[in-house]
């Protein structure tokens, strides 16, 4: 028996065909998608934040993107101050220099302070479902409470880089302060 | 579940096969190499970054959760079609998406960055939708469980086999405390009451726990967590009765003591009614009990959180042993714990408990000797430190130190006793556990506990675990374990005298200084996956390698039957099988859950050696074990839940008599409805295919052998 059943193991593995990529569009993807979408709204850019008037807005998936076609759908068509919102995915930050909101995805958990380092104080706001990401320097995280959506939110983070966060956005949020001695 | 043995006598032979040690090793060392190989290959081919390593196997503390927003009335149940989904979101303001429950039936499967065990989760919502009223009840939601329920109030519970009498395989803890008894090594089930509604989540570990939670985590781990204070805020009231629950009433108020600190106080009652008889006539084992707690959590931004909880319980269930009077039982603890965060990487907590539960119950007069009461207060005074952290990029370390002591004092009846009365024990542990970054999806985890407890002196338990992340969805893992089961005050100190002179035998059944510890190695290997959009699921193997299991030993040229019998550890063997747990998301409105189970077991007696009932003792499980749970969100904020369930045959051994509980399907089914977002109103109906069928039986035992009644119970609940 215990044999069959290591064979069975073999045989499942040798069928396995990898993933094509098609992340999940869950309910739980489409709500952080919606509060993307919000977070662009409640948050100020600098206005040197866009290259010209006719920039897009983007908001860039840095990782192995669980969205699929949430994101897209949820922004096609919108306009943050007259800039067309467009979604970028990388897996590099240098493909998303021209990002107001960078989403740092869970594959990336482990790259979290280099890659907060590389944006240094340019005006971007970082969101995240890492754990502990506004604590660690970020300026928004989502988790799940009760089976709701719920985010933290580091408002010295974002104020150090130019960005202006509205105090709605703030009430609703978990207000975080950087851990002493983490960046 | 109370510490009773019987006579036993020996049993007819069971032919069994030897397993060679060395051929399984290589077996297995030689699936693990290829599974590297395969892995490392397929790195140069295929780039795809897998999602983040999970945590390690960490006891859990309760989620925190952000102050509660204003929250809108919107419709509890989800929207509908998929594809509409982000068009509505994008239209609600935040205060109304924040209100969106994500774990409504349309709930997907949890990221696959999970630890790499076989480990399932039974969710708050999961247990309420079941109808489930008791801690026992809800954790026939785990598939990788077998729940036995026996009479009214004593369940049997265990993992991947031995679900006898003593179910001693299996370490349950509430909130962090063990609930685990050293007075039988076994879990009394009637006196673990938590308040449902404020449980978080139950998570069930199957196979070898010790690395991580120490000696008798042998065949599984419960984790009942409870929700923080601050997720249980504001007034919660529920009330209901029926047949068999005859009534039953919980209340709770949670609110705030300060900026950050936030409070709950509950109480809880219920009173169940007797299950029957074989034929029909009423049992005795009706059972009210009442319970009060509190817990405070600090919240907020602070690197220091505490929480403090405590409760007190106090309860009676009908003898079996002696019809008409009552067990007694009533307990209290209160444990505190605190937790540092001292950078991004890590982080440190220390957490301390005192116990005390205090058990009463008539015995029957045995020989001479006459009926008495045998009653035990055993305090727990526990200490645990934890620190996690990452050791340059590739290294996640935890390591820790406990110590524990028990008082344990017994007021011996006649016929049941432990010696010495008065005991007092010692624990001193300490683990440390390193999860490597191989590659980037590849993870390797290595450990180990080591305890010296005052029976066996010290015991090490190792475990070293690979997890591969194929793809972002689909996942495998494997591991080796060493588990020990320390011996219990049954198995060392157990005495039932006769009261007989010489040369009559003077005992019934006792415990040996000389008891040693049970061992385990395991071998285990697991797949998880999200097939597509709507199916998820799990299959897990093993193979357990048991040594020195306990067994009885009846006396030579004894005058009666091979009395005294003594407990020993001359068993050994193997078991193995396959878990497997799936969940199908059909419709948006509609989900299903099904979950099968297969044990092989071979146990037998050393050779050269002496077991009363030649190794089938220990075992009364299952060979095949299913469920299939239907969820439905119907129109009119109305759920409709049910649940069947199949378990085969029981050889139920451990007595005299060799007796088999036949197999049984039964069916559960809850209808809710909420009439408004705070007050839901349910109908629960449980055991609904037959008038009464039985679970659990002790051979031998026909007279008082107990069936479970079919039964239907009403509810109202309310939050404000």
């Amino acid at each position: 028996m215990r044999r069959q059943v290591f064979l069975l193991f073999v045989v499942l593995l040798s069928c396995i065909a990898p993933d094509p990529g098609h992340a999940q569009e869950s309910k739980e993807y489409q709500l952080k998608a919606a509060f993307l979408f919000n977070f662009a709204q409640f948050v100020k850019w600098p206005t040197d934040s866009f290259t010209d008037a006719d920039a897009p807005f983007c908001i860039g998936i840095l990782g192995d993107d669980p969205f699929g076609a949430a994101l897209e759908e949820t922004v096609r068509g919108e306009t943050i101050n007259n800039h067309r919102l467009t979604v970028v995915r990388a897996q590099r930050m240098e493909d998303l220099k021209d990002c107001q909101i960078i989403f740092v995805c869970r594959s990336e958990e482990d790259h979290v302070g280099e890659i907060l380092s590389q944006i240094g104080t340019r005006p971007v706001l970082t969101v995240s479902e890492v754990d502990s990401f506004a604590r660690n320097g970020g300026d928004i995280d989502f988790y799940l409470s009760d089976g709701k959506v719920r985010f933290e939110i580091n408002p010295q983070s974002a104020q150090r880089c130019g960005l202006r966060i509205s105090s709605q956005l703030l009430s609703l949020g978990k207000i975080v302060k950087p851990i002493s001695g983490g960046n | 579940m109370k510490p009773s043995l019987g006579c036993l006598s020996v049993n007819s032979k069971l032919g069994l096969k030897r397993h060679g040690r060395a051929g399984r090793i290589a077996w297995f060392g030689g699936f693990i190499v290829w599974l590297m190989a395969t892995a490392l290959s397929a790195q140069t081919i295929q780039l795809t970054n897998a999602p983040s390593q999970s945590p390690p196997l960490m006891p859990s503390q309760a989620p925190t959760s952000a102050d509660n927003a204003e929250a809108s009335t919107t419709n509890a149940l989800a929207p509908s079609a998929n594809a509409e989904g982000p068009n509505i979101y994008k239209t609600m303001s935040l205060t109304e998406l924040m209100d969106q429950d994500v774990t409504s039936v349309s709930k997907e499967p949890e990221p696959l960055g999970e630890a790499p065990a076989a480990i399932q989760v039974i969710t708050n919502d999961e247990i309420r939708r079941s109808g489930a009223s008791s801690v026992p009840e809800a954790l026939r939601l785990a598939d990788n469980l077998e729940v036995a329920q026996e009479n009214a109030y004593t369940w049997h519970i265990s993992a991947r086999g031995f679900n006898s009498d003593l179910s001693d395989k299996l370490l349950v803890l509430i909130d962090g405390r063990t609930v685990y008894s050293p007075l039988d090594a076994g879990v009394f089930w009637d006196l673990q009451n938590v308040m449902l509604e404020d449980i978080d989540r139950i998570e069930v570990i199957s196979g070898p726990g010790g690395t991580l939670w120490g000696a008798n985590a042998v065949n599984g781990v419960i984790n009942i967590i409870t929700k923080s204070a601050e997720d249980t805020q504001g007034w919660y009231m529920d009330g209901g009765g029926g047949t068999e629950l005859r009534d039953f009433g919980d209340v709770r108020y949670g609110g705030t003591l300060a900026p950050n600190v936030y409070f709950r106080v509950y109480g809880t009652y219920f009173d169940r009614n007797n299950e029957v008889l074989a034929n029909g006539a009423p049992a005795q084992d009706d059972w009210s009990q009442g319970q009060g707690g509190f817990r405070i959590d600090t919240g907020g931004p602070s690197d220091d959180k505490f929480t403090l909880q405590g409760e007190y319980y106090n309860g009676a269930t009908g003898s079996t042993a002696v019809p008409g009077k009552d067990d007694v039982q009533s307990g209290d603890n209160v444990l505190g714990r605190w937790t540092h965060t001292l950078s991004a990487d890590s982080d440190m907590s220390l957490q301390l408990y005192y116990d005390r539960t205090n058990l009463s119950q008539p015995e029957l007069a045995v020989g001479f000797e006459p009926a008495g009461i045998f009653s035990d207060s055993l305090d727990t005074y526990d200490a645990d430190f934890q620190h996690h952290f990452s050791l340059g990029d590739r290294n996640k370390i935890t390591w820790g130190a406990g110590y524990r002591f028990t008082h344990d004092q017994n007021n011996n009846a006649p016929t049941l006793a432990f010696y010495p009365a008065p005991l007092n024990q010692s624990l001193f542990s300490t683990f440390g556990q390193d999860e490597i970054e191989l590659l980037k999806n590849l993870h390797f985890t290595i450990g180990t506990k080591v305890e010296h407890n005052d029976y066996t002196g010290f015991e090490v338990e190792p475990s070293a675990r690979l997890q591969w992340n194929v793809t972002p969805t689909q996942m495998l893992w494997a591991a080796v374990s060493r588990a020990v089961r320390t011996p219990s005050r049954i198995d060392h100190d157990l005495e039932e005298p006769t009261g007989l002179p010489k040369p009559f035998p003077s005992g019934v059944i006792d415990g040996t200084t000389s008891f040693t510890s049970e061992t385990l190695i395991a071998y285990e290997v697991g797949y998880r996956a999200q097939l597509g959009n709507k199916v998820s699921g799990s299959v897990s193997a093993y193979y357990n390698d048991y040594n020195k299991l306990q067994s009885v030993t009846p006396t030579a040229n004894s005058l009666i039957g091979g009395l005294p019998f003594y407990l020993e550890n001359n068993l050994e063997g193997a078991t193995d099988g396959v878990e497997v747990s799936a969940d199908y998301q059909m419709l948006d409105w509609w989900r299903w859950h099904a979950g099968y189970d297969f044990l092989q077991e071979n146990l037998h007696v050393k050779p050269g050696e002496v077991d009363a009932t030649n190794g089938l003792n220990d075992t009364a499980d299952p060979k095949h074990q299913f469920s299939i749970r239907s969820s439905m969100d119907l129109p009119q904020n109305i759920e409709f839940d049910t649940g069947l369930r199949y378990v085969d045959t029981l050889p139920t051994n451990d007595g005299h008599i060799a007796e088999t509980v036949p197999s049984y399907f039964e069916l559960d089914a809850r209808l809710a409805w909420h009439v408004t977002k705070d007050l839901e109103i349910s109908i629960v109906g449980q055991n609904l295919l037959h008038d009464q069928h039985t679970e659990y039986l002790y051979p031998g035992s026909s007279p008082t052998q107990e069936d479970i009644v079919r039964s239907v119970y009403g509810k109202i609940a309310w939050h404000f």
